[in-house]
């Protein structure tokens, strides 16, 4: 057997991986996302819009939309995003940011206002897209490719700021409008940073040092500081409403729930309860029983995502899987913190389960990413 | 990554460790949610879900002396729409609308109103509501309700009272006995979304309402009928202002009629009786008279009115004068027609005086200056302390709301005239049932009574709830005294003022009184007359006030018949028997012999036969000889005096 013949027979022995629980979990999730905001909307939507499947079909299309989306980026190399374009000398990834760096320079002056913020564009009949969703992907593979530069220079404070510094702008821009994405962006950044870094100390320090500056922040502008009223007083607090009737959802679950469909609190207790408070209504339906189950899930996803990313072919790789995961288990943990009151509130989806088009497209997309890193493990046979 | 170094692993897996802790943290909060505060929030929850809306509880019937329900309960119906619901908004808006008589804007702008629940009309006749209901319109609602009903209407109207729209007490007994009455409302719990509107099917939690309890009284329909009849008859005679009668047991109190005419009707107390609108334009009255209209036609006048007893008072201040034994029956007073009391003097209403005459005859002449000296006999300290006995210086404890207190003199403002004008009854003011309760202590033995209504509280199932014990002072005045004054009372109706009130075969007690109503230059008197029977053993006493009467006003005149008429007809009712004294019976023809048969007789025989007996008026009808009918008819037991009528042919 010749050299040549053994490379290819070993080639040969290596197969694509392709991780279908990944694939599976997410689609199990988006379906019984869709369930769920059935359950929660139907209630609203034929009493605004006479037709219970309102919110329904609306998220049905984007779901489907998305899952095509994914299934197409899972089969791209995700080492595309690095390499430059023929045409114009940039690498995708700094296109996408610069992007969403524009995006959001516009959302910033020409946003529409919904709820007291603007950060959504306007599309006409397919509602409204945030800019904000796109930028957490742009924050991931960005983030990946910046450290993936020269990962050594992590194991310095100043290799850190040097991330830090390429970040800032897009997560500040985002920050004016939008405080909890600029915060699950600074986690991603973070963990990804963390990831590459051979020392921690510097993160334990800086990290007790960000917390000070948070809290500070936290208190020292007007709005957030009622939040924090709110949170301390969620039972007497009136802006504490939407947040009680969460917590009434979740306690009058119990053990088992009262049964899918069967929310009281969903029936305009709890303002568009299809949002972000769709977890108590979970609660609520299916019990203890079924909301640490659906954690189970998130956590199985999250166990996926860290196979794929110590698995992946390369550090770019494993610290996109890192960036996605952190991304994903801190929307999950914030979302569920916020609803049982254990945190001050701050509006953040329920992955995949929550209502919302675009979020819903981008996460997505996201684990389409995801995908295409583990398409790109190889295996033995 | 597979590739990677070994530090990129074991970062992920701290980030994973971090994740997994923290999930840990939120679940062990959800199960603290979800199982310690669980029952805490979901009542909390429910309480925000549920919407009451209230039974009303069946409210206690009140029934008569004899069980007749006097204050009762009909079905009626409250008809409501849910907006939600309504599938048919015009149809909905014409039935309604044609059916309740209401103006068709009215019942459109609550169909259109977007609430949960809207009241269109309650108080709905049962074949009205259930004509709407035949119509099974989307989005109506008939609850069935209960509607106070008084079947006598006007009777005893003031002392029954009425109820308001929830159904509670607002006048007379229907306040008093509110407790006994109301009963507890019951609840239905629906489950109702955010917006109110009710969730179908949902399990409905429903907490019974307890009916009321019953009240027994003992108020008597028919003797309130009498007594009533009579009071208009004598309102109507004499054109007066108002008349009150007030017939009550002496021995317990119990309280069998009280009229105060006019009555108004019951199920419709919100409407004034023509009384209350003479001289008043009904154009121009305004809310806040009208108001006051409607609570001067409420007033029950026998306890919320005081006034000059006058001469009726003197029955208190002859028995203190015999209590305090400074006179004897056979004392002799004279009288010129008027006492030189100090520098004032006082007239009798005799203007020549009645002349020598015994205390006995004092009374029956009810003469002013026998009593100004008797009274000043007793002195002012003696004198208060039997109206402090008899229950003078505080309310009677009826069992009605809105009872008035007496009106008197302090004692260290007493001088002689005041003295000498208490002792007839002047100067200080009373309620009538005051006085009915003193009299009553005068001639029962000297027992001060709590007048009242309410006997017993019995549940909806029958059992005696509450019996009501009423307590009273004892030995106010000594026996003898009160044997002496029932005797003197019923010389006052035989042979002395009060002998309108005469009746044969019942010994009635009694005293007139003529109250000149302040001021007095404006000739306007209240009438009056206290009667009891029998006069050995008092059974019913009775006291008539008749206000403001034009024409003749002396009260032995046009009081004292009305009592007389009252007890004509509620003695033997109330199973007091005619004693007929033989004088009595040859006066009055009392007696009794059978029926002879006058059928064939010739007329010339059959008027024989007739002078044999003591028929009243023979009359002899047909233009024949021979007697071919009779009435009464043969054999029958007639009473002396009867008519007879003959058929002839």
């Amino acid at each position: 057997m010749t050299r040549t013949e053994r490379e290819q027979g070993k080639k040969k022995k290596f197969h694509s991986y392709y991780d279908y629980s990944l694939l599976f979990l997410t689609l199990f999730l988006v379906c019984f996302g869709l369930v769920m905001i059935f359950s929660t909307s139907s209630y609203n939507a034929s009493r605004n819009f006479s037709n219970p499947y309102y919110y329904l079909e609306k998220q049905a299309i984007f779901a489907v939309m998305g899952t095509i989306l994914m299934i197409i980026v899972s089969k791209i190399d995700y080492h595309f995003y690095i390499k430059p374009l023929p045409i114009l000398h940039m690498k995708p990834v700094t296109l996408l940011y610069i992007l969403c760096m524009l995006l959001q320079t516009y959302v910033l002056f020409f946003g529409k206002e919904i709820n007291g913020a603007k950060r959504w564009i306007n599309l006409g009949s397919l509602g409204g897209f945030q800019p904000s969703e796109l930028s957490k992907i742009a924050v991931i593979l960005f983030t990946a490719y910046i450290v993936n530069l020269a990962p050594r220079r992590l194991d310095k404070f100043k290799g850190f700021l040097r991330v830090v510094a390429f970040m800032a702008p897009l997560i500040l821009l985002v920050l004016i409008p939008n405080f909890s994405t600029a915060l699950v962006m600074g986690c991603i950044m973070i963990a990804i940073a963390f990831v590459a870094s051979r020392k921690k100390l510097y993160f334990i320090v800086s990290g007790i040092f960000a917390a000070g500056i948070g809290t500070l922040f936290v208190f020292g502008v007007s709005y957030r500081s009622t939040r924090i009223d709110v949170w301390r007083n969620v039972e007497t607090h009136p802006k504490g409403y939407q947040i009680l009737q969460g917590l009434y959802a979740i306690a009058s679950g119990g053990l088992f729930g009262r049964g899918l469909g069967e929310s009281m609190q969903k029936l305009g207790f709890i303002p568009e309860s299809h949002n972000d408070m769709i977890f108590a209504v979970v609660c609520e339906e299916l019990g203890l029983f079924g909301a640490v189950s659906l954690i189970m899930l998130f956590v199985l996803l999250v166990w996926r995502l860290f196979v794929i990313a110590i698995n992946s072919p390369d550090l770019y790789g494993g610290l996109i899987a890192a960036g996605v995961l952190t991304h994903i288990a801190v929307q999950v943990l914030l979302n569920i913190a916020v609803v049982t009151n254990t945190i001050p509130s701050t509006g953040i989806p329920l992955p995949f389960i929550s209502y919302g088009g675009s979020s819903l497209t981008v996460l997505l997309i996201e684990m389409g990413i995801a995908l295409s890193v583990s398409n790109q493990i190889k295996y033995e046979r | 990554m597979a590739r990677n170094k070994t530090f990129n692993r074991r970062n992920i897996l701290i980030i994973i460790a971090v994740i997994l802790v923290a999930a840990l943290g939120l679940s062990v909060r959800l199960g603290y949610l979800m199982i310690a505060k669980s029952a805490e929030y979901a009542e909390r929850a429910e309480e925000l879900h549920e919407r009451e809306r209230a039974i009303k509880a069946e409210r206690g019937t009140i029934y008569d002396k004899n069980g007749i329900a006097i204050a009762t309960n009909k079905p009626v119906s409250t008809i409501s729409v849910i907006h939600s619901q309504i599938t048919d908004p015009e149809k909905v808006i014409d039935v309604l609308s044609e059916k309740l008589n209401l103006r068709e804007e009215d019942v459109r702008k609550r169909v259109e109103k977007v609430s949960s629940i809207e009241r269109i009309k309650s108080n709905v006749d049962k074949d009205i509501a259930d004509a709407i209901r035949e119509y099974d319109l989307n989005g109506v609602m008939v609850d069935e309700d209960y509607k106070r009903y008084y079947p006598y209407e006007n009777l005893a109207s003031k002392v029954i009272g009425f109820t308001g729209s929830d159904n509670q007490g607002i006048v007379g007994l229907e306040v008093a006995y509110e407790e006994y009455l109301k009963g507890i409302d019951g609840t239905i719990l629906t489950l109702t979304t955010a917006y109110g509107v009710e969730i179908e099917n949902a399990a409905e939690d429903r907490i019974e309402p307890q009916a009321g309890n019953d009240l027994y009284i003992s108020l008597d329909v028919n003797i309130q009928k009498y007594a009533q009849q009579a009071a208009l008859k004598v309102l109507e005679a004499k054109n007066a202002n108002n008349v009150k009668l007030i017939v009550m047991s002496p021995q317990n109190g119990e309280i069998y009629a009280m009229v105060n005419a006019p009555e108004f009707d019951l199920n419709d107390p919100f409407t004034l009786t023509d009384n209350m609108l003479i001289n008043i334009d009904p154009g121009t009255l305004t809310a806040e008279k009208e108001n006051e209209l409607l609570n001067n036609m409420w007033r029950n006048a026998c306890i919320s009115d005081t006034y000059e007893p006058g001469s009726a008072f003197k029955i208190v201040t002859a028995a203190a004068a015999l209590e305090e034994k400074v006179v004897e029956l056979d004392d002799t007073f004279f009288c010129p027609g008027y006492k030189i009391v100090e520098d004032r003097r006082i007239r009798c209403h005799k203007a020549g005086g009645h002349g020598s005459q015994t205390f006995v005859e004092g009374i029956m002449n009810s003469c002013n200056p026998v009593f100004m000296e008797i009274g000043a006999r007793v002195g002012v300290t003696n004198m208060y302390k039997y109206f402090s006995r008899l229950g003078l210086f505080h309310k009677t404890g009826i069992d009605l709301p809105g009872e008035a207190k007496s009106i008197m003199h302090k004692p260290e403002n007493i001088g002689a005239v005041e003295l000498a004008t208490i002792s007839f009854g002047q100067s200080f003011q009373i309620t009538p049932l005051q006085l009915l309760v003193a009299a009553s202590a005068v001639v029962n033995g000297g027992n001060i009574v709590t007048p009242h209504f309410g006997v017993q509280v019995k549940n909806p199932q029958g059992n005696v709830v509450k019996t009501f014990q009423y307590e009273g002072a004892t030995e106010v005045i000594t026996k003898e005294t009160s044997e002496t004054m029932k005797m003197l009372l019923e010389a006052v109706v035989s042979d002395g003022t009060g002998k309108r009130a005469y009746l044969p075969g019942f010994q009635i007690g009694g005293k007139t009184a003529t109250s000149e109503k302040l001021p007095r230059s404006s000739n306007r008197y209240i009438s009056s007359f206290i009667g009891f029977a029998p006069a050995d053993n008092p059974q019913v006493i009775a006291i008539v006030l008749i206000d403001e009467p034009t024409g003749i006003y002396y009260g032995g005149t046009i009081a004292a018949p009305v009592v007389a008429e009252v007890f004509d007809n509620i003695l033997p009712y109330l199973g007091i028997e005619a004693r007929y004294t033989e004088t009595e019976k040859e006066e009055f023809e009392i007696g009794s012999f059978q029926m002879p048969d006058f059928l064939g007789l010739s007329l010339e025989d059959a008027k024989k036969l007739v002078k044999k007996y003591e028929f009243g008026e023979p009359y002899y009808l047909g233009e024949g000889e021979k007697v071919v009918e009779q009435f009464p008819l043969p054999g029958e037991t007639i009473n002396r005096n009867s008519d007879l009528i003959l058929y002839l042919e």
